[in-house]
């Protein structure tokens, strides 16, 4: 129960972040906002794990999500994969890094700089790995419908 | 079409579009501040150059072009049909300034409960939202650098949290200050960077990164200015 409020809360601030990105229907907010929900909701599932993991579980959730409601609405992935991805950018390892460059706590900086350097890494290779995977197999099911022809 | 989309999608869509239009030899290269295209015609080429201000970030533009374009590909109306369709998206309302000048504290105001701050954390991050919309706004105006940009306003935004821990309130400033900071951390920039190497284009990715880098940077030092130059006034006046 304890994850509900975190994750409503993640929703919220994905539809606010939609409306500042100019997003105008509620289908595209609402959908955005699901993705980012699901994906903070695995994030939190996954607490007995490393951080690293975590990210990426997370990230490979919300990109797969983002992929799949693309082909829903026929829009760009692009969309929801901008607004879902929000709640897991690293904002708080940013700041936890600097607070501890200014404490001139060289150990705890360091520790916090890695692990804020690596679960930026984490998201964008689960990123990318979904995305190339949904590519392949577009262009695979491409090619088996109508014959060898190259993607661009 | 750069309201925010991906290097890969502007070359393949302006492809796609210039075969269904008959041009089958043409070479379209884009990288983040230009988009170059050459058409051979018969006796000459024509070449088109256009530098590309970054603009900010339009997902509805960016979906509707993209259906645009699709259609285009399909149906190859004629070319004002094609004008008039492209000039009604451009023409679509944004947002009222009211609307984007609050959802940016509401931003503020779900990242800190987010986080784990209170009530009270939340509604001061609210109004370091508003500070920071408005900043940006006007740094855009005067036409600063990214990097100043972000430094100044993570300046600024910092200073209200600050001050009240100072003062004695029982905020939590790091929850409100990275509650804020959401609103500019470049977040999409991250996953934009990916979505272009793994399309092989690394030019841009390098380019995206920098500014990442960069903007990150700006943040940090704009929020640790004000730490600890509030350590040091209280330092100083105790």
């Amino acid at each position: 129960m304890r994850f509900v409020m975190p994750c409503f809360y993640a929703a919220l601030a994905c539809v606010s972040f939609g409306i500042i990105f100019e997003l105008h229907n509620w289908k595209y907010l609402f959908s955005g906002a699901l993705t980012g929900m699901a994906g903070w909701l695995v994030y939190l599932l996954m607490e007995d794990c490393r951080i690293v993991p975590r990210f990426f579980a997370a990230t490979i959730v919300v990109a797969a999500l983002a992929e799949l409601l693309a082909r829903i609405f026929k829009a760009p992935a692009t969309i929801f994969l901008i607004v879902g991805i929000i709640p897991l950018v690293p904002g708080g390892g940013m700041y936890y890094t600097m607070e501890a460059l200014i404490n001139s706590d060289m150990q705890l900086f360091v520790r916090k700089g890695l692990e804020t350097a690596a679960s930026a890494g984490a998201m964008a290779v689960g990123c990318s790995l979904v995305s190339s995977m949904a590519r392949i197999m577009t262009v695979w099911r491409r090619n088996r419908h109508s014959g060898p022809r190259s993607l661009s | 079409m750069q309201n925010g989309a991906e290097i890969y999608r502007v070359e393949e869509s302006m492809q796609f579009l210039l075969a269904a239009y008959g041009c089958v030899e043409s070479e379209v290269f884009a990288i983040p501040a230009l988009v170059m295209l050459n058409i051979p015609g018969e006796e000459r080429n024509y070449t088109k150059m256009a530098r590309v201000r970054t603009s900010s970030l339009n997902l509805r533009r960016l979906y509707l072009l993209n259906a645009l374009c699709r259609d285009l590909c399909r149906e190859t109306p004629d070319l004002d049909e094609a004008e008039r369709r492209f000039a009604a998206i451009m023409e679509e309302p944004l947002h009222t300034p009211l609307v984007n000048f609050l959802t940016h504290g509401l931003v503020a105001f779900f990242f800190t409960l987010f986080w784990g701050g209170t009530l009270l954390d939340a509604l001061v991050a609210f109004s370091c939202g508003l500070i920071v919309q408005k900043m940006v706004a006007f740094m855009n105006r005067v036409l600063a650098n990214i990097f100043f940009t972000n430094l100044i306003t993570s300046l600024l935004l910092a200073i209200p949290p600050v001050a009240l821990s100072v003062v004695g309130a029982g905020v939590h400033v790091d929850k409100i200050i990275i509650g804020t900071i959401m609103l500019l951390v470049p977040g999409i920039a991250i996953t934009n960077v990916m979505r272009d190497v793994l399309a092989g284009d690394f030019l841009t990715a390098l380019t995206r990164f920098a500014e990442v880098l960069i903007v990150a940077m700006g943040i940090s030092i704009g929020v640790a200015m004000t730490i600890t130059s509030s350590r040091v006034l209280v330092g100083w006046l105790l």
